[in-house]
């Protein structure tokens, strides 16, 4: 068989392999635009995404989540990136970011009490779009990991390379944050209103 | 031990989730009763788990439709494999090296090839890879069996019969052609199966024993048969095909 086999279509296995992971196009694509703030550069994470899963799919092994294995290599790729550019590696440690973070909105915005279904009820999208612009990328990261693509903890630890405990507290920390930027973002509304 | 409220913070999104061992669970349950604040904060916990679960996805942004299309393209090229420029990528160079030794040998090998089989099979894989290859020979549609033996009449009157395919049905016959080899007194049919080259050689008033050889990563064929010898040149790696080929050539003359 030696002769043609240069010149044989391309196996199956890639045709599928690309057709189930590029299902996901979407979510991939809204995550990097979160990352990057920059349409065109979301537009060639995402492609660098698939090009490497591409590469790399021998080693995704079937019957596991096709989508967290997917989101592992945006963010691993994303986090490359920002330590390509960053002349102070230390700004991509996840640790970093979790003290960094720490020292800021989790204490100084404890939001004042609201009757919670209201806050529910109104929401919109543009606020809540603002609202998550405002917790820090680790945190909102996770949260948006667990709450939105319903990825396990476990995944999650594998997509963002952080332990599950870490994994638990920065959720916890992310919809903590999430809700007092909401808080804000209505008592703000409500005062333009007034 | 009582759990404190620090310890309970990060413990609630996992309870939210459903995501906590029962002995931690129960712990917290116990803090839950006795503390008001934790208590708000769980129920905030539901309430943005719920809210992003609802609305989430409506926040993100939406790829430009075309981001698809140019996505699938790239690793549907990726997943190609070499195109047919790319054997005569990978051959060129060698062949063009090759040619050099064809150009500063041809004087001598008639006579030298007359003793040797090996020569003869170098000879005749370099011819191989340079019609194919150098001179894109055979890039063409598919040649007629009678339309071949009358150019190989009309041109060199040689009356020879052209197999319609190299021993194989699936290799087509692209072109006939007088051989460098042996002031020309040679026919060269070149033959495309499953797009890679093969060539036969007919020599006519030659005869050499039989022989397989390996030449310039090419495999070679050698057989004579009614005043002629045979030589079928194809690539290396397709040795036991090439010999399949050769027996059912060598059969239909027979």
């Amino acid at each position: 068989m030696a002769f043609g086999q240069r010149w044989r279509r391309p196996p199956a296995d890639a045709d599928r392999f690309s057709a189930e992971a590029l299902e996901f196009l979407d979510l991939l694509y809204g995550s990097a635009v979160r990352l990057t703030r920059n349409p065109e550069a979301a537009e060639d994470l995402v492609q660098d995404t698939y090009l490497k899963a591409f590469r790399a799919r021998a080693r995704f092994q079937p019957g596991t989540n096709l989508k967290a294995w997917l989101f592992t290599i945006l963010h691993n790729t994303w986090r490359n990136r920002l330590r390509d550019r960053s002349r102070n590696p230390e700004v991509a440690d996840s640790e970093a970011v979790d003290r960094a973070a720490e020292q800021g909105q989790d204490t100084v915005s404890a939001p004042p009490d609201t009757p919670e279904s209201l806050l529910l009820a109104g929401t919109l999208s543009d606020e809540l779009r603002t609202a998550l612009d405002q917790v820090p990328e680790a945190f909102r990261e996770a949260v948006w990991l667990r709450d939105v693509e319903e990825l396990t903890y476990q995944e999650i630890a594998g997509v963002l390379d952080v332990p599950v405990g870490t994994v638990m507290s920065r959720i916890a920390r992310g919809r903590r944050q999430l809700h007092a930027a909401l808080v804000r973002a209505r008592q703000t509304a409500g005062i333009e209103r007034a | 031990m009582a759990m404190t409220c620090s310890d309970a913070s990060v413990r609630l999104a996992a309870y939210v989730d459903g995501g906590l061992p029962a002995d931690a669970r129960t712990h917290l349950d116990d803090h839950l009763t006795a503390c008001a604040a934790c208590r708000r904060d769980l129920a905030r916990q539901t309430e943005v788990r719920d809210l992003l679960g609802a609305a989430g996805r409506q926040t993100a942004a939406m790829p430009p439709p075309w981001l698809h299309t140019r996505i699938a393209a790239r690793l549907a090229a990726e997943a190609a494999p070499a195109s047919r420029p790319g054997w005569r990528t990978r051959v060129t160079a060698f062949a063009a090296a090759a040619l050099v030794v064809l150009a500063v040998s041809a004087a001598a090998l008639p006579v030298v090839t007359g003793r040797s089989t090996v020569v003869l099979a170098a000879q005749l894989a370099l011819d191989h890879l340079k019609c194919f290859v150098i001179d894109g020979e055979a890039d063409g549609g598919v040649l007629d069996v009678a339309e071949a033996e009358a150019e190989l009449r009309d041109a060199y009157g040689w009356n020879l019969h052209v197999p319609a395919t190299a021993g194989d049905a699936d290799a087509q016959l692209m072109a006939v052609r007088r051989c460098l080899y042996g002031d020309g007194r040679a026919a060269h049919l070149l033959y495309r199966w499953h797009g890679a080259p093969v060539s036969l050689f007919i020599l006519p008033g030659l005869e050499r024993p039989d022989a397989t050889l390996t030449v310039f990563g090419h495999e070679a064929v050698v057989w004579t048969g009614a005043g002629r010898t045979y030589v079928l040149v194809g690539a290396a790696a397709s040795r036991d095909q090439l010999s399949r080929m050769a027996t059912t050539l060598r059969n239909e003359a027979e």
